[in-house]
């Protein structure tokens, strides 16, 4: 039987698309693959479909997850999703087949003899681990205030590996709950936005956007010096040990924070 | 009264003189208290914690850890403050202890404020500012992220339980694990003063629970608990005193953490020891690892350390060194032993402990398999068995495997076969060798 790729779109939406064709097909899993974004080296006696994300479709499988799967595996297989690995499609769609058709259910993440399940829970950890260092190590800077006399925003950029945005938002939105805030993904060109007292959504940048445009407060500078001098006095100097430094909190966190950078 | 300040410190002199005070105190966690933002002012907290920025010497940077005065009626020999020291003095105002706190809090440079102070005029004055300072911040700010305070010893019962029911987590540092030592090095202070506060604060967060199951609303005291610290190395404890003064804290105290900070000789002093090699942080690691063991590995003090070998191996780590020393224990059988005997393999951590338990039900685990759980499989492999069977070839005996994992922590990292598996390769030499190999182990020191 000839082997069938399904061609998703590198998002939430285009995976669980995807695993929705999957099942429609009802040609068991076997000969069925996702592959994310272009296909790269065309397979001989293979066809390949194109999938176009469809909201109707991944509601369906959102709701069928959570329903068989319960919400903490949902969470996995999302984090999973948000990862930069291209393998992370035909992960994802394993671990379901896994849990859904093969049946280990609700235990599917315990079930490391499965290749597929135990790579899509080794992309969920890195996705997860990603997000608490970001949620760690995020620094906003305050931007000017506009003249309507609304509290200032607080704006903060990052260069995560993995799409990250969307799983430090709720932690940022309870915390700040009373704040403007913003945090931007350079490598996505990615905006989560939060006007205070309501909800956090996602927007693409356009093309115009100009970092360098950005104006901040007065005060902000004054603030990241005395930052930068307490981070600088708190270490004790017959303790030093910059390899454990850089073990806990590696460069390319170091290069977004504003206590690393020598002024 | 009013409080002494220098003429015209700006805020930035202040923080860096009352920054570095601060920096010898050990404890930084923000773990513990889980509590939401209620939509009225910032902050919430996070039940695991979250470590903000790591310092040059590789240390969290959690709180905005500050003293809140560097002036101090006291003379302890190892502190830095000591009245006899010549150094530059600084106090906060409270306000601007709260708008530093709620500045940097909003850019997330740090998850909430730790306090300690130096004694100002007196115990009960001084632990009245700490007060005055995180009421300020609580009510007027409505500041809801992670408070750490020092409950001053000596200080006014009521003060202290005003100061927990404000904070998440308050600490009175032991600073000696003998009661001896302590009398020695500060002669201020005394075991009693500061075991009284500790007391009250755990029977404190014992009503306040009582209270919570009745009144679901009734304000939290010392939600995360109360934390202690001994200084580490300053005098010749043995770490069998320090260990089982740290499980009677556990257990006597219901503490959450007992801090150990290797002794650092700030001022010199001539009654305590001048350390060449720097501080005894390999020691301290070692506490920290026997630490672990007792709060989540379900070991005792008496089976890691006893009267006769009353320090750990500096070579090898506590789990492994028990281990060695009970190799009629082992080999485990991964896919039979049961958790608590999973937790005492060398190699396997809570995290992949539950791992094992949840993927045996899908079958039988292999070695590649315990690879993908996360067990560091260079300690383990010596100590279990996959259906029976060992991963490569060993023996079961105690000189043979301290030195393979000495070995491999001389080398670095990497999984490794072990050499010597003919029992004639190749072998490393190491500061071990000879013939008394095994009675020298016991020695290492003591």
């Amino acid at each position: 039987m000839e082997e069938k790729y399904f061609i998703c779109e590198d998002s939430l939406e285009g995976i669980f698309t995807g695993i929705y064709e999957a099942y429609a097909l009802r040609e068991g899993h076997e000969h069925v693959h996702i592959q994310i974004g272009e296909e790269d080296n065309l397979r001989l006696f293979a066809v390949y479909l194109h999938i176009f994300p469809d909201a109707v479709k991944t509601d369906k499988v959102v709701r069928t997850l959570k329903q068989r799967l319960g919400e903490h595996v949902y969470h996995t297989l999302c984090r999973a999703a948000a990862s930069c690995y291209p393998d992370k499609g035909e992960a994802v769609y394993r671990t379901v087949v896994d849990a859904i058709t093969a049946g280990s259910g609700r235990r599917v993440l315990g079930n490391f003899k499965n290749p597929y399940v135990a790579r899509c829970f080794e992309l969920a950890r890195f996705t997860a681990n990603e997000a608490h260092f970001e949620t760690e190590f995020i620094r906003f800077q305050e931007l000017m205030a506009g003249v309507s006399g609304e509290k200032a925003v607080l704006f903060s950029k990052i260069g995560p590996k993995n799409n990250v945005v969307p799983f430090v938002m709720p932690h940022f939105a309870d915390r700040l709950s009373i704040e403007n805030f913003m945090i931007y993904d350079e490598h996505r060109k990615l905006f989560g936005v939060h006007p205070a007292r309501e909800e956090w959504y996602l927007v693409s940048a356009g093309e115009e956007f100009d970092l360098q445009k950005l104006e901040f407060s007065e005060k902000e500078e004054g603030y990241q010096e005395l930052f930068r001098a307490f981070h600088r006095t708190i270490g004790i100097k017959s303790r030093e040990n910059k390899h454990l430094q850089r073990q806990m909190c590696a460069y390319r966190y170091q290069d977004y924070m504003v206590e690393f950078q020598q002024k | 009264m009013d409080i002494r300040i220098a003429p015209q410190m700006s805020v930035m002199d202040k923080l860096k003189i009352l920054g570095a005070a601060a920096k010898y105190d050990v404890s930084c966690s923000s773990s513990g208290s889980f509590r939401r933002n209620d939509g009225q002012g910032i902050g919430n907290t996070v039940a695991a914690g979250l470590c903000h920025s790591f310092a040059a010497d590789g240390r969290c940077v959690s709180l905005l850890k500050i003293l809140f005065t560097n002036e101090c009626i006291y003379d302890c020999r190892y502190c830095m403050n000591r009245c006899s020291n010549d150094v530059p003095r600084a106090s906060f105002t409270p306000d601007e202890v709260c708008e530093l706190t709620m500045e940097f809090y909003r850019r997330n440079y740090i998850e909430g404020l730790f306090l300690s102070s130096g004694i100002l005029y007196s115990p009960n004055y001084t632990m009245e500012l700490i007060c005055e300072t995180i009421h300020r911040l609580r009510t007027v700010h409505r500041f809801q992220g992670y408070i750490h305070v020092k409950a001053i010893p000596g200080a006014d019962p009521l003060l202290i339980q005003r100061a927990g029911y404000l904070a998440d987590r308050m600490s009175v540092n032991l600073e000696m694990a003998t009661a001896e030592g302590l009398r020695a090095i500060a002669p201020n202070k005394h075991r009693k003063t500061i075991l009284k506060p500790m007391r009250q604060i755990q029977n404190g967060i014992t009503e306040n629970k009582n209270e919570l199951t009745l009144y679901r609303h009734a304000p939290h005291f010392c939600e995360a608990g109360q934390s202690t610290q001994m200084v580490i190395g300053a005098l010749p404890e043995s770490d069998y005193q320090i260990m089982s003064v740290a499980e009677n804290l556990y257990d006597k105290f219901s503490l959450k953490r007992v801090y150990y900070s290797a002794f650092v000789n700030v001022n010199e002093d001539r009654d305590l020891p001048a350390l060449a090699g720097g501080p005894p942080l390999l020691r301290e690691h070692r506490l920290y690892q026997a630490d672990w063991l007792l709060r989540f590995y379900g070991f005792k003090v008496d089976e890691l350390l006893t009267e006769k070998r009353p320090n750990f191996n500096t070579a090898i780590d506590p789990k492994a060194d028990w281990a060695v020393r009970h190799l009629e224990q082992f080999p485990v059988e991964i896919n039979r032993a049961d958790y608590h005997m999973l937790l005492r393999i060398p190699g396997v951590g809570v995290k992949s402990a539950g791992r094992i338990l949840a993927a045996r039900r899908f079958g039988n685990l292999t070695f590649e398999d315990l690879k993908k759980i996360g067990v560091v499989l260079k300690r383990a492999l010596y100590f279990i068995t996959c259906n029976g069977k060992m991963m490569y070839p060993t023996k079961l005996e105690e000189n043979y495997i301290v030195q393979n994992l000495v070995y491999q922590n001389q080398m670095g990292r990497g999984e490794r076969l072990p050499f010597l598996a003919d029992g004639t390769a190749y072998r490393q030499m190491s500061l071990f060798d000879g013939e008394e190999w095994s009675g020298n182990l016991r020695a290492v020191g003591e």
